[in-house]
């Protein structure tokens, strides 16, 4: 009997049941093989080959209309750029005025992710507010263990982004004021996904509303639903022109492998952007579309597809799948195959896993050190942000300097700068803020209101 | 004569010549009964051609005895044993990507039935969700008490010693090193950022409105206990502090 086993690649397949059998394919006859599968499923068409494709925004429209709902919109104060999705439906982006929907792994693990992206927003004068009244959007959990339900999922997205809708009152400005920002790719996967069960469920929203109503988060006793969820790194995209003027550092040397984020792109696929001069439309745009406007070479790679093995639950209790998927799958065939710099995502996951699992690898033989950075982080670098002091790039176990040094970023210079400034802050001294702290606190203990000036 | 390996099947099911089942039919029916209850399951079941994609593509395929294909086909074709034997083990494999659910040109997603599965696996309090769960007791604990899933606490060298001895690459304490951030929301070191205190609260209501206070009894009682007890001091807290506000306003 014939293994599951290809000895010449060293793997070993499951999952495929006792009837399974090798084909024996000959080096040359699986290069063809693969060849012909490539150029017809690594495309955008394989996922768009589906018969059964909706909008769920239609829906969400018609409900608004019976008076069941009430849409928070997308309006002409966010100062909106439109794109294109999957299907080339338009998606409306809003550019200022946003409420930053914090990711909990990227605020406890990698600060310099959501820092960067604030240090980003200064540059360019937008608006936006960072406050403590805010819950994670418990996917993590919910993916990993089970724990939870799509009751539980719905009423934590309405109630956060109720929230951002009111928010604003705080600083004496009007309600809808300020729009969500979902930093997370699993909570805006997952906020999407609640969203269209919402469309589509009656006793979903009957059940919800019941909840919203008793923590008082209903607008004029409806459910309130977001025209658009939108991600960071949507903004990014839309922004990726106005970020490429601030550049003040080449970037044309660095060789950047992408690693598009499962569930920002494969969780309702249908809103995920795609640019025809983007990788010719066949990879989805955002992170690609910033790292080109910045000058750097993106290399494609033969596992872009893969998932980096992050896992959920997998990430705590089945490391050994964790780590063994994200050093062969995607980080050695970065380095081995795509010559790659860098390796850049737009996932909290994701870059905890492709950065923490490398050093490990040293145990296999594997020894790899390839630099995983955020989008933003990478785009505030190379747009003068401190490597220490907003990157946070000390966080990181993979080796960020290798990258600064081709960047010509002295960075043990920026690492003593950044030590003298702990110790200035550990004798009492000020410490540095990208807004007024002030600000963060809207309602309930600590609260001290302040007015902030409309500056339209 | 010796005896025959026990397989996984005969351990759960039981023999499939003798006709006594450790597990009773009106149980698996119950436990049928409840993944298609949930309005997702004729979302996420649309049919199914036995064609693979799900699992060609699948990451956790390559390194388990998993396959999307094979759970899509147990619950196609209603196959009561091999679901609850799928639900011992192979339900945890799922990397939940949604990879499967992208590529299916039938538009299932076998990830979303796959948290169908543990949802009823957890309620129905299977001793192997149980035994899986117990090293996540960590990030539960975290959530549901603080509304994190992740503290910069949980990331120690202990606790992750395959990343690396140094959790930061400069030797600083924690506390220092997240006061060095400069967003203030994330000067904590229990809490991702900084959670207001009304919005643990709410999060608590609903917590208990949704059932999950319940499924966490069911999976691990003395976790319940500990999350109990902090979720009520908080609330007193909030009491509290609601009725200092009221005297204060009332002052003025």
């Amino acid at each position: 009997m014939t293994t599951p086993t290809d000895s010449t690649l060293g793997e070993r397949f499951t999952g495929h049941g006792a009837e399974w059998r090798d084909s024996n394919l000959s080096p040359t006859e699986a290069a063809t093989a693969t060849s012909w599968v490539e150029q017809k499923i690594d495309k955008r068409s394989m996922l768009t080959n589906k018969d059964r494709v909706e909008d769920v925004r239609d829906i969400m429209w018609q409900l608004e209309k019976e008076g069941e709902i009430v849409v928070h919109r997308v309006s002409e104060e966010h100062e909106p750029v439109m794109v294109k999705t999957l299907y080339g439906w338009d998606k409306k982006i809003p550019t200022t005025q946003l409420w930053h929907h914090k990711s909990c792994g990227q605020c406890g693990n990698i600060p310099g992710y959501p820092a960067s992206l604030l240090w980003l927003m200064n540059e360019l004068d937008i608006e936006y507010l960072d406050e403590t009244d805010q819950t994670s959007c418990t996917a993590w959990n919910y993916h990993g263990s089970g724990i939870g339900n799509i009751e539980s999922l719905a009423a934590v997205f309405l109630r956060n982004f109720h929230q951002a809708y009111v928010s604003a009152k705080a600083q004496g400005l009007p309600e809808s004021y300020y729009y969500p920002l979902v930093h997370c790719g699993t909570s805006f996967g997952n906020y999407k996904e609640v969203r269209s069960y919402l469309m589509h469920s009656a006793k979903l929203r009957e059940r919800t509303k019941q909840i919203l109503g008793k923590l008082g988060r209903l607008v004029d006793g409806k459910l309130l639903i977001p025209e658009e969820v939108v991600h960071y790194s949507e903004w990014l995209h839309v922004m990726r022109g106005k970020i490429a003027e601030r550049q003040i550092i080449d970037a044309s040397e660095v060789r950047a492998t992408i690693h598009p984020a499962c569930h920002v792109y494969k969780m309702v696929p249908e809103d995920a952007i795609y640019d025809d001069d983007i990788l010719e439309g066949n990879r989805v745009a955002v992170s690609t579309g910033l790292i080109e406007a910045l000058g750097a070479q993106v290399i494609d790679y033969k596992t872009w597809y893969d998932c980096c093995g992050f896992g959920f639950r997998h990430i705590i209790s089945e490391r050994e799948f964790t780590r063994s998927f994200a050093i062969d799958r995607k980080i050695k065939v970065a380095v081995e195959e795509a010559n790659a710099d860098m390796m850049i995502g737009h996932d909290t996951g994701c870059i905890t896993t492709l950065d923490k699992n490398q050093w490990i690898g040293k145990a296999a033989g594997k020894g790899y050190d390839l630099p995983v950075l955020a989008d933003c982080q990478f785009a505030a670098l190379v747009c003068g942000a401190h490597p220490y002091k907003i990157v946070q790039s000390h966080w990181h176990a993979s080796s960020t300097e290798t990258l600064m040094e081709k960047l010509g970023i002295d960075w043990q210079a920026k690492k003593a700068e950044f030590e003298a400034y702990l110790k200035q802050i550990e004798a009492g001294g000020e410490q540095e803020n990208l807004y007024d702290p002030r600000r963060m606190i809207t309602s309930g203990p600590g609260f001290k209101g302040i007015r902030i000036e409309h500056q339209t | 004569m010796t005896t025959a390996t026990t397989t996984r099947v005969q351990t759960f099911i039981g023999d499939p010549i003798s006709e006594e089942t450790p597990v009773p039919r009106a149980e698996l029916e119950e436990i049928f009964a409840d993944i298609q209850a949930d309005f997702r399951y004729d979302h996420e079941l649309n049919g199914c051609l036995n064609c693979g994609i799900c699992t060609a593509t699948c990451p956790a395929a390559h390194y388990y005895d998993f396959s999307p294909r094979e759970i899509v086909q147990l619950l196609w074709t209603e196959n009561l044993e091999g679901i609850y034997d799928a639900m011992q083990e192979k339900i945890w494999a799922c990397a939940q990507c949604y990879t499967c659910a992208a590529r299916c040109p039938f538009g299932n997603s076998p990830g979303g039935l796959i948290m169908l599965m543990r949802e009823a696996a957890i309620k129905h309090g299977m001793e192997s969700a149980k035994n899986v769960l117990r090293p996540f007791s960590r990030v539960m604990l975290k959530l549901i008490s603080t509304g994190n899933q992740l503290s910069p606490d949980m990331i120690t060298a202990d606790h992750f010693a395959d990343w690396g001895p140094n959790v930061s690459k400069i030797d600083a304490p924690l506390a220092l090193l997240r006061k060095a951030i400069p967003m203030p929301t994330l000067n904590t070191t229990k809490t991702a950022w900084e959670v207001n205190l009304k919005t643990s609260v709410e999060l608590y209501t609903i917590w208990e409105a949704t059932g999950v206070l319940d499924q966490l009894e069911t999976i691990d009682e003395n976790l319940f206990d500990v999350i109990t007890d902090i979720m009520d001091e908080k609330r007193e807290d909030w009491e509290d502090f609601l009725e200092e506000d009221e005297d204060e306003n009332d002052d003025d």
